[in-house]
């Protein structure tokens, strides 16, 4: 067939080739035979228009829904090679290698599949890997068209090689999972297949990670999510925590053309399907609250970036003279028709007498302490959040002017009420300046309290009870009882414990600002970070600590050491640092960030303590090694935290590394505790010698640890290891 | 193959859809409203008549049509009924009332288009669509699958993009979709199908740009800039279309089929 072929113009093959796809199109058994005859026609030295074509078509081929899977283990083992040249060939046009990937992308879960089941057939699946490795080699490099395949390329290997749920299409290969392979294959290893699939899913989300502004990108890495979420659930995590920390409308700072507008609007509208979409189908994921806040709080977000004017369908108000107005009541009617004219006579008044404010004979003997207390409060806020300020300013007039009536009419008995300071009510004409505050409606509160000698809010809260106007005075709110240390340090406890509290429910500073660096306030934004730099603040600089120590000093007089006098007076601070202690160790891998940034506080502290020379007691060094402690207790080989963790604190000391030392009592660890050693060799050089201390340390005690403890000496300890075994010998 | 029966009329050799280089490229549509009636077959007819290959499609549970009042609408199921057979019947009802309401109007023109709506939830993507041959626009659609989704309303970009995410991406295969916002009446279903049309040519000539673009100095070598392809270009094309067209709000995105 490609001899024939050939003797045709570029234009007339095509047509060929189209006839034959019609051919599969209409009956799928033809399939094998016509993608074996077309791969000599279209690998990478036929003209461009026939490679892309044989792409396109081989992408065609592998995705149809019409073959079973069988029979595409057939075309793909027959494809692969084609697939590798074409893909490897240099320079390839974007089209081409577009197909290509996409091919590659079905051909993934089928040639594992084959490989799962035929394990003799080795040759196909190194095709299979190389094409794999070549693919991940394009995306670093390629544009975004094509790398947006390269993203689906590593979602189809990410598939294949978790554990699933079961809960997928049995169709196109989504099934393929680590499930299905056997622990004993000869070419699949589970443990390398998987930590593959993870580092690929680090790559996928790395787009969201850094905040990207590609929105082709950011896209179509959200879109092929969701099935990751649903069916691998060891990747559902990883995933949610990037998604819910990635902030769409980072964008919106720069300046608005027509483009960036679709962008923005496209990376937020396809965040927030993905999360609708996966809390509709989860309702009961733990992470459930936290999505709906987010998808809330980017709702909110983006509507205050697009005003009215870009909103779905903007209100066309009705022209004027619609015969539908007459349908809508008028809520608010014309305020100063709403309140009645009271007429007063001397003597004494009901409270509900001077606060009614409708005309309305009914609801003037409506009975308010029939209502819960807790719904009025409701009732009010919703109220006061929705009034106009003309309805409210009227109402307070209203009932100013009725007060003012009041005095006048009240017998001069009661020289009070004539008090200079609240006389000139109701004359007052700026109304403007009214403020519902505390301050500023003195005057006010202080005729209330004169009415009702009684607690003001009880009896307003009991409704119209018949209060007569009783004898006024000052109102005073009684002295609070004095609180001495000890009560205090009681109350400080509850309430440092409390001052956690929010944290589980507080959102991550997903719309974080760019960094703010050094210029960062501690508690700009209400999210977990700013209460989380509030806390270290609090624990390290606390006022309490300061004035509490420096008695200590002078009444113990240094008999006591620092570090004992600190555990044995909780101090409020020390309070703080426990809880926080055990906050970090609930989920120290997560949390190790806080930590870091809590122990730069202390070093902080500590260096300012040094400096002003009071003897206070240093903390840093104590917490450093509690919380290396803490974490020792639970590392696994693979928790490299601790390497970041050792890099990122502030100061290392020698009891510190010493503590990695001990790690290395585990044999399954001393590569972590080494590796760990090594970066802070190499990365800090002002404790390079005690790292190295620390490893040949390492060497010296433990036999498992010598093998790497060795290559790392040779390098940076030349001569050592040839020291000491002369020492042994001799 | 099926350009054969000389689409574009010209004395080139013919060409399919799906894999010539050049002016001849055409990006393949798809539009979708909620009863794929009225918006939806707007768009599907305009884009057919500029030689676009394109299906059209409903989001809703059922075909949804005004009744003699508002609480008596009349309810078809999806892919089992025929334009034809809902215009017979409205026809027989009540011919005054659905001529003047402008419904059999409607579904004779749909007649004309295709047999009958379709649901988008039942579209099985990829699965060859051979048998609508009178369908017009079905040249170029064989393969059953689509480019571009140009969805009428923000609810049926949901309701797609929420099946794509359900669909779990089985066929690798990316598509833009893009929802814009078209008021259920004849007049803006209308300017919708006249918008969705500058849409496609725009989005058109760049893909057939990009395509043009041959060889494209050395992939693996080459920076950057220049590099960029169709997809890329489609937030730029649709942000100019949209300043054009500022009454109909466009959101856009990139999902997998």
């Amino acid at each position: 067939m490609a001899a024939a072929v050939k003797t045709l113009s570029v234009a007339e093959q095509i047509q060929q080739l189209n006839e034959a796809r019609k051919i599969v199109l209409e009956n799928a058994s033809y399939y094998d035979r016509i993608v074996k005859g077309i791969l000599p026609i279209i690998g990478p030295t036929s003209p461009v228009e026939l490679r892309r074509w044989g792409a396109e078509f081989l992408a065609e081929s592998l995705s149809t829904p019409v073959l079973n899977s069988r029979d595409k283990e057939n075309l793909t083992v027959a494809i692969l090679d084609t697939l590798r040249l074409l893909l490897e060939s240099q320079g390839e046009d974007p089209l081409v290698l577009k197909a290509s990937i996409i091919a590659a992308a079905s051909a993934y879960p089928i040639a594992m599949r084959w490989i799962i089941h035929n394990s003799y057939h080795k040759e196909s699946w190194d095709a299979m890997t190389a094409i794999k490795a070549r693919i991940l080699r394009i995306w670093d490099g390629a544009a975004s068209p094509v790398k947006v395949c390269c993203v689906k390329f590593a979602q189809r290997v990410v598939l294949a090689q978790t554990a699933s749920n079961g809960m997928e299409y049995k169709t196109n290969g989504l099934d393929v999972s680590l499930a299905m392979v056997p622990p004993n294959h000869p070419l699949l290893d589970h443990r390398l297949l998987e930590a593959e699939a993870a580092g690929l899913l680090d790559r996928m989300l790395a787009v969201l990670q850094d905040n990207s502004s590609d929105a082709l990108l950011v896209d179509a890495t959200l879109n092929c999510l969701s099935i990751l979420v649903r069916s691998r659930p060891s990747t559902s995590n990883r995933i949610m925590n990037t998604v819910l920390g990635f902030n769409p409308l980072k964008l919106a700072n720069s300046p608005m053309t027509p483009k960036t507008k679709v962008l923005i609007k496209s990376m937020e509208k396809t965040t927030r399907m993905l999360l609708i979409h996966l809390l509709k189908r989860d309702p009961s994921n733990a992470l459930a609250p936290r999505i709906q806040q987010h998808v809330e709080r980017l709702m909110r977000s983006r509507a205050e970036i697009f005003d009215d004017s870009n909103r779905k369908r903007a209100y066309a108000p009705p022209p004027a003279n619609e015969y539908d107005n007459a349908k809508r009541q008028k809520v608010n009617g014309d305020p100063q028709q709403a309140a009645p004219v009271q007429v007063w006579t001397p003597g004494p008044q009901s409270l509900a007498a001077v606060f009614s404010l409708t005309n309305i004979m009914g609801l003037q003997g409506f009975d308010a302490t029939q209502v819960p207390a807790a719904l009025t409060a409701k009732i009010n806020t919703k109220c006061l959040a929705s009034m106009s300020p003309q309805v409210l300013d009227h109402a307070v007039n209203t009932i100013r002017t009725r007060l003012a009536t009041l005095y006048a009419l009240a017998p001069p008995v009661q020289p009070p009420v004539l008090n200079p300071d609240t006389s000139p009510l109701g004359v007052d004409e700026d109304d403007d300046d009214y403020e519902p505050d505390f301050y500023a409606a003195e005057d006010n509160e202080q005729i209330l309290n004169k009415l009702d000698s009684a607690p003001t809010d009880k009896s307003l809260i009991r409704g119209p009870t018949d209060v007569a106007l009783a004898p006024l005075g000052p109102f005073k709110l009684p002295a609070p009882p004095l609180v001495d240390s000890q009560v205090a340090a009681k109350v400080g406890q509850a309430t440092s414990s409390r001052v956690f509290a929010p944290l589980p429910s507080l959102e991550e500073g997903a719309l974080r600002k760019p960094k703010a660096g050094i210029n960062r306030l501690a508690a700009s934004t209400y999210d977990r970070d700013s209460w989380l730099t509030l806390i270290t603040r609090l624990a390290t600089r606390s006022a309490i600590e300061d004035a509490s120590s420096s008695i200590g000093i002078k009444g113990e007089d240094g008999a006591v050491t620092t570090a004992a006098r600190a555990t044995t007076t909780p101090h409020l601070s020390n309070m703080i640092r426990e809880l926080l202690y055990n906050y970090v160790l609930e989920d120290w891998r997560r949390r190790i960030e806080v930590a870091v940034a809590w122990l730069c506080e202390e070093w902080y502290n500590d260096q300012l303590t040094k400096r002003a020379g009071t003897g206070a007691p240093l903390h840093y060094e104590r917490w450093a090694l509690r919380l290396v402690d803490g974490f020792l207790s639970y590392i696994t080989a693979q928790d490299k935290v601790l390497t970041r963790f050792l890099a990122e604190i502030p100061e290392l000391s020698r009891p510190l590394l010493g503590r990695l030392k001990a790690l290395c009592g585990d044999p399954t660890k001393v590569q972590l505790a080494l590796t760990s050693l090594l970066y802070l060799v190499m990365m800090r050089p002002p404790v390079r010698e005690v790292a190295l201390d620390t490893v040949a340390g390492i060497w010296m005690e433990y036999e498992d640890a010598r093998p790497l403890a060795s290559k790392y000496l040779v390098k940076w300890r030349p001569g050592f290891i040839e020291s000491q075994q002369q020492i042994k010998a001799q | 193959m099926e350009a054969a029966n000389g689409a574009t009329g010209s004395s080139k050799p013919p060409q399919n859809g799906q894999n010539e280089g050049g002016s001849d490229f055409k990006l393949k549509f798809c539009t979708v409203c909620a009863s794929n009636q009225n918006r939806s077959m707007e768009g599907h007819l305009r884009l057919a008549e500029a030689k676009f290959p394109v299906i059209s499609f409903g989001t809703g549970s059922l075909v949804r049509l005004p009744g003699p009042s508002i609480t008596q609408p009349n309810v078809y199921k999806f892919n089992e009924t025929s334009y034809d057979g809902i215009y017979r019947e409205l026809e027989e009802k009540d011919p005054r009332l659905y001529r003047a309401n402008g419904l059999l109007n409607m579904l004779n023109r749909n007649r004309s288009i295709k047999w009958g709506p379709e649901r988008w939830q039942d579209w099985q993507v990829g699965v060859p669509r051979l048998k609508h041959q009178k369908d017009q626009g079905s040249q170029g659609m064989e393969g059953g699958v689509a480019d571009i989704v140009i969805t009428c309303e923000e609810r049926c970009w949901d309701a797609v993009v929420d099946d794509l995410l359900a669909r779990g991406s089985p066929l690798n295969r990316p598509v833009h979709v893009i929802n814009i916002d078209i008021k259920d009446n004849h007049e803006e279903a209308s300017v919708g199908g006249k918008a969705m049309v500058d849409l496609a040519n725009s989005l058109n000539k760049v893909a057939a740009e990009e395509r043009d673009k041959i060889g494209t100095a050395a992939f693996d070598g080459g920076s950057a800039a220049g590099r960029s392809g169709f997809d890329e270009r489609v937030p730029e094309v649709l942000g100019d279309w949209q300043e054009r067209w500022p009454k109909l709000p466009a959101t856009w995105t990139l999902a997998w089929f």
